[in-house]
């Protein structure tokens, strides 16, 4: 049996084992990889340095906990970066599983780094179900969608919330998704209300979102994990992202490795004349 | 690190690694872990759609004296004739009042903020600025969007040149996969990243309280 024939029968779990050292080795023996900056993530970057300092902001933790390593270090990075600008912050989310409770710890963990004070300089409205509703309603009035913040607190109470009242006085939303609610920000929120937009998005959805940037719907895009290693390039903040992509890239190198291999196996045992005859 | 905030960490490694089991062969840990997993996803949607939907918009609110409420609140009540063949028309009346209602809000949005919008952002000036590079773009846009259309254009064979600008259209289609799926990998192995770096700061990193 050649070389080529034993490795087409290998069995799949010897690729996960190296897959799995591939991630686990460079937490032993730290692997750094360039990271080029996409003109996605500068015009991101760009956006929010242009915003007006101590302006009203929302950071969206529209994503599940299961797409943490993606997306937190995009909400995290984006409210260092809006913080450094004093904007006040208004983060929600349409995902009823650990989106509001991750907006929580994230934003009071940052906030002490700052000085930022719950009620004054940010606030957590929580989770609402229906997004279509929260997200038209919203451009009406914020409090008769949530009367109350994420812990009950009713918004008249708020100091912050006294001067905000609907999207008009929001001058940027930044949207951290791993699902399709980025389409309704878009149809619903920029298109009718005309509010500036970023976007932070995992991996798999980013091909989509592209077109959104192209066409002015989003000023900018993070695209998984390499695009918050580089948001977190930008304003200098480098954390897990720019970790994880030293793993990341030395995986994608095994994986092209793989594809190459298989490739090569697929034309020398003859299995591409077989498929065209 | 308290007590609990330790005991809270090996829980959540304990999933992670049945979960992982799995990798090698189905086994009994996995079997326990996926079940308990959509055990609690069930159980919490039903007490967050309790509390967040029946109490807080339609129960509270009535109480406190908006009583047109109550009309939505039976329309939802009478989706649940569906359980009974013999009164499941009932329901027709709901679902009816959801499409009209699901069609207005969607039709004219998605119209407007995203058909009308691409197709704005399609049929970009060849002399907007940007230079020669840009102009490039625009057309590859355009001849990408054209041959791709024509390519799902199922009416007339695809001979001649409609079938050369639909094999046009596969290159673009198989591109796009190709970039969809160089995504899903990076996606995928980021997955694993988190957790891997979940066991190895904050798993690991619990050992010296314990050990």
């Amino acid at each position: 049996m050649s070389f080529w024939e034993k490795a087409e029968q290998i069995d799949r779990r010897w690729v996960y084992l190296m897959v799995g050292l591939a991630v686990i080795v460079p937490f032993i023996v730290p692997a750094e990889f360039p990271i080029s900056i996409t003109p996605e993530s500068r015009m991101l970057y760009d956006a929010i340095e242009e915003l007006p300092d101590s302006c009203t902001v929302m950071v969206v933790f529209d994503y599940y906990p299961s797409t943490i390593a993606e997306c937190e270090p995009m909400t995290r990075t984006a409210l260092h970066h809006f913080w450094r600008k004093d904007c006040k912050v208004i983060t929600l989310s349409n995902i009823p599983l650990g989106g509001p409770s991750m907006a929580e710890s994230v934003t009071r963990e940052i906030a002490r780094e700052y000085g930022k004070v719950y009620g004054e300089d940010f606030v957590n409205l929580g989770y609402k179900a229906n997004y279509v509703a929260v997200l038209s309603g919203m451009g009406t009035s914020i409090e008769s969608i949530f009367p109350t913040d994420n812990s009950g607190t009713p918004l008249s109470e708020i100091p912050m919330m006294d001067s905000i009242v609907n999207y008009e006085q929001v001058s940027f939303i930044f949207e951290v998704a791993d699902n399709a609610t980025a389409d309704y920000w878009v149809s619903i929120v920029n298109a009718q209300y005309g509010v500036p937009m970023g976007c932070g998005t995992t991996a798999v959805s980013a091909p989509k979102y592209y077109a959104f940037v192209g066409s002015g719907q989003f000023v900018g895009l993070l695209g998984g994990m390499k695009g918050a290693a580089e948001y977190e390039m930008l304003v200098g903040k480098k954390g897990k992202a720019v970790i994880g992509m030293g793993v990341q890239s030395l995986v994608h190198l095994l994986i092209i490795a793989l594809v190459i291999l298989g490739n090569i196996s697929y034309f020398v045992l003859g299995k591409h004349k077989r498929r065209l005859s | 690190m308290s007590g609990w905030e330790i005991f809270e960490i090996w829980v959540i490694a304990f999933f992670t690694l049945a979960l992982f089991s799995f990798m090698y062969k189905d086994n009994p840990l996995y079997k326990v872990a996926e079940h308990i997993f959509a055990g609690l996803s069930a159980g919490y949607y039903v007490g967050l759609i309790w509390d967040t939907v029946i109490i807080t918009q339609l129960w509270d609110p009535m109480i406190g004296g908006d009583w047109l409420l109550i009309v939505p609140g039976i329309l939802g009540f009478l989706m649940f004739a569906r359980f009974f063949p013999k009164y499941s028309w009932v329901s027709r009346t709901s679902l009816a009042f959801v499409m009209g209602v699901t069609s207005g809000i969607f039709i004219t949005s998605q119209l407007h903020g995203l058909v009308l919008k691409q197709m704005q952002a399609t049929m970009q000036s060849l002399g907007g600025g940007g230079g020669f590079g840009a102009a490039l773009l625009s057309i590859i846009v355009v001849v990408g969007v054209i041959s791709t259309l024509i390519y799902f254009y199922f009416s007339k064979e695809h001979t001649g040149v409609l079938g050369v600008t639909a094999k046009v259209g596969i290159w673009f289609i198989m591109i796009s996969f190709g970039a969809h799926f160089g995504y899903t990998v990076m996606g995928r192995v980021s997955l694993l990243i988190g957790r891997v770096q979940f066991l190895a700061e904050d798993w690991i990193g619990s050992f010296k309280y314990i050990f």
